[in-house]
């Protein structure tokens, strides 16, 4: 039997946070995780988070967790890859699964953060291996990096749909579409913004019909739906793809909850059967508090926040401190952040429990793009969300939310000096730097860019729109490369284009050989000529065209043809380059054994 | 089915590796993952049958979900998304409940 004054159930944000501020307050902490890390999804986040920086906005949800981690202190227990069981009336059992024993364990206080789980929908072969839920993937992606497809279709485009779009094709992976059965996108502008620019497709009003294979998935067939979300024959597309994620929501881990005789009530706006809590976090049960998706399914900040609350009111039930203030100061921060709009649902779901309070904020966007021809960033964020780092990260004070985060920001172009470290901060990475006429017939545009491959200083490369379609070329000018990973880079684009592109596409590296034997390509031939490579014979010594096995019968009339046109010579022209023996590969020792012969 | 070894944000945490058995064979694995990213990233998606012979995989990767369950080291229904695999460890798809009594 162990005892401790407080059991903390699921080590993620919520469950963390509760540790940190009871154990600061000198209270005896076991953190119980069935993973095999803490930090529950947060390690799995690699996107930058909204909010302010007071809970780690623009920071990235894999160093949250360290940074989490890092505040425990020596009153907390940790036990990994261990499993609560069940809660008795006197009694909570574990289950230790790397000693495969259990244990039990007295708690004063229970603080369940046990998250929640995938939403599970149904349609023909869901069962296949290759239909995964999107934290899944996720999971194997960025805590473990192993790709599990090469092409994806995406279920769903709230947040998580959205996000791990992108970070699929930062993984390297393609996303054939994002299918959405509502007839609008579930999740932040700025996050649809994000994939658009990239070009995939979002189908609205589309859902998966059916998954496609024998073992496993081999593609998907979409259909769209009718305003009662049924079915619309004869609109079956069929993608082929080899791993289908299902973004359809989250389910909250009621099980320990329900057991511990917390009243379980069905607020479908929370995510379907939720325990009842207060403001502090406290259930019907006296000394049994839950924070994070299990009170309801949101997001991490708001779970922290709510952690946090309980570990504060937590440790003011056994210390006897009064820590009112800090309690009410958080449930002041969490007001505002369920203010905007994306909270409506919420707030509805939570009135349930307890009345709701909102706090004003502007909705006035930003009119003016700036003065032509100065340097400037150009903040294309229009939904009202709670985030800030563009006023606190701006060094002039020239970028205003203003007292409710969920206010638009606007910007004061005059006190702007144009340093950009706005565009590397912003969480949505919504905000561009435009220059027209930075020399004559060419704009600049800075984007801010997370993809691999990053481009060279020089390159060329094909320049996107916010739709992901390909608008003109552009030249890389400059890169700006920053420790959280966001580089800025710097476009050249021709006159008139600073406002429309918005994103790059790295040329790939095409496989049109011009020598087989040394593996030239014409691109390679190309960009040899444009750097004063004129003649066969400079370029036989540049790039070994040939002076392969074959002896140059494949490549040297195409090398002369390209070298034809890029230069508008004749072949007439042309010096044809030089022919020296052998004209086939002979070995040395036969040539060596030759002059032996002699003898 | 692939690893990814170059990633804009992320590096690798582990480049130690260890020798595990699917089904008899060795395969390589990364210190510290879970079995079933060592199973996906071998190629490896199929993690057993149910009862009536349907293919099964994993599906949540948290241990919420129980759809990757195995059999490792002679024992049946192990959440392989949350189990780290070790140096010879021994991995089977598991068909059903399996036959092995537990």
């Amino acid at each position: 039997m162990v005892k401790t004054q407080l059991l903390v159930v699921g080590g993620g944000p919520a469950g963390l946070c509760g540790a940190i501020e009871a154990s600061r307050r000198g209270v005896e902490t076991l953190i119980v995780d069935e993973g095999v890390e803490l930090g529950g999804q947060l390690v799995k986040q690699t996107h930058k988070f909204f909010g302010h920086e007071g809970f780690y906005a623009s920071v990235r949800g894999f160093e949250i967790a360290k940074r989490l981690k890092d505040q425990l202190n020596e009153h907390v227990k940790i036990m990994l890859q261990t499993t609560v069981t069940g809660i008795y009336e006197d009694v909570v059992v574990l289950y230790d699964r790397q000693n495969d024993v259990p244990l039990e364990v007295q708690a004063d206080y229970i603080l369940l953060a046990t998250g929640a789980s995938e939403r599970f929908i149904q349609f023909e072969n869901n069962h296949l291996p290759g239909v995964y839920g999107a934290g899944a993937v996720q999971t194997l992606m960025n805590q473990f990096m192993v790709l599990p497809g090469r092409r994806f279709l995406m279920v769903g485009s709230g947040n998580i749909g959205l996000i791990v779009s992108y970070q699929l094709l930062q993984a390297g992976a393609e996303v054939a579409a994002i299918v959405e059965i509502a007839d609008r996108i579930g999740g932040y502008d700025v996050h649809l913004r994000k994939i658009k620019r990239f070009g995939i497709p979002v189908l609205l009003r589309h859902t998966i019909k059916k998954a496609l294979g024998q073992e496993k998935v081999s593609g998907a067939i979409v259909v769209q739906v009718d305003e009662n979300f049924q079915p619309i024959e004869g609109t079956e597309k069929e993608f082929a793809v080899d791993a289908i994620c299902i973004a359809t929501g989250l389910v909250p881990s009621v099980e320990l909850a329900a057991m511990a005789n917390v009243k379980i009530e069905y607020v479908p706006e929370l995510g379907g059967f939720v325990p009842y809590r207060d403001q502090n976090m406290r259930t019907n049960v006296e000394n049994i508090f839950i924070a994070g998706d299990l009170a309801g399914i949101e997001e991490a900040t708001t779970a922290m926040i709510e952690g946090r609350i309980a570990g504060l009111t937590i440790a003011q039930s056994i210390t006897k401190a009064n820590l009112s203030r800090e309690i009410e100061s958080l449930q002041r921060e969490l007001i505002e952040f369920r203010s905007g709009p994306f909270s409506e649902k919420v707030r509805r779901g939570l009135a349930k429990f307890f009345p709701q309070r909102v706090v004003e904020y502007s909705r006035e966007p930003q009119v003016d793009s700036g003065p032509v021809g100065k340097l400037r960033p150009i903040i294309e964020c229009y939904e009202n969300i709670p985030c800030n780092p563009c006023q606190t990260s701006c060094p002039t004070g020239a970028i205003v939310v203003g007292g409710n985060i969920n206010s638009l920001p606007k910007i004061d172009y005059e006190k702007c000096t144009g340093c950009g470290i706005c565009v590397s901060k912003c969480p949505g990475l919504a905000i561009f730097m435009v220059q027209e006429n930075v020399e004559p017939g060419f704009d600049l545009v800075i984007v801010p860019y997370e993809m691999l491959p990053v481009p060279e200083e020089g390159e060329r490369v094909i320049a996107l729109d916010r739709d992901g379609k390909q608008v003109c070329e552009a030249q890389v000018i400059r890169i700006v490369r920053f420790p959280h990973k966001t580089n800025l880079v710097h476009l050249k684009v021709p006159a008139g284009y600073a406002t429309r592109v918005r994103n790059f596409r790295v040329k790939k590296q095409e496989n049109v050989f011009v020598c087989k034997c040394e593996e030239v390509t014409l691109e390679d031939i190309e960009k040899a000529i444009d750097l004063g490579f004129t003649d066969y014979e400079e370029l036989r010594r540049y790039l070994r065209i040939g002076m392969g096995m074959c002896g140059g019968r494949t490549c040297r009339s195409l090398v002369l043809s390209i070298l034809s046109r890029k230069l508008g010579k004749s072949p007439e022209e042309l010096l044809k380059g030089h022919f020296r023996p052998p004209v086939m590969p002979t070995k040395f020792e036969s040539i060596l054994r030759g002059e032996s012969n002699e003898d | 089915m692939s690893r990814i070894f170059e990633h804009p944000i992320l590096m690798r945490r582990s480049a130690r590796t260890v020798r595990f058995y699917f089904e008899g064979k060795e395969l390589e694995a990364v210190e510290g993952e879970t079995v079933a990213a060592a199973l996906i990233a071998n190629g490896i998606d199929v993690f057993g049958e149910t009862e009536r012979g349907k293919p099964r995989g994993f599906f949540c990767a948290i241990g919420k979900c129980s759809s990757c369950l195995m059999i490792v080291d002679g024992e049946p229904n192990v959440r392989v998304c949350i189990t780290p695999v070790k140096e010879g460890m021994k991995v089977q798809r598991q068909f059903g409940r399996s036959g092995v009594p537990w």
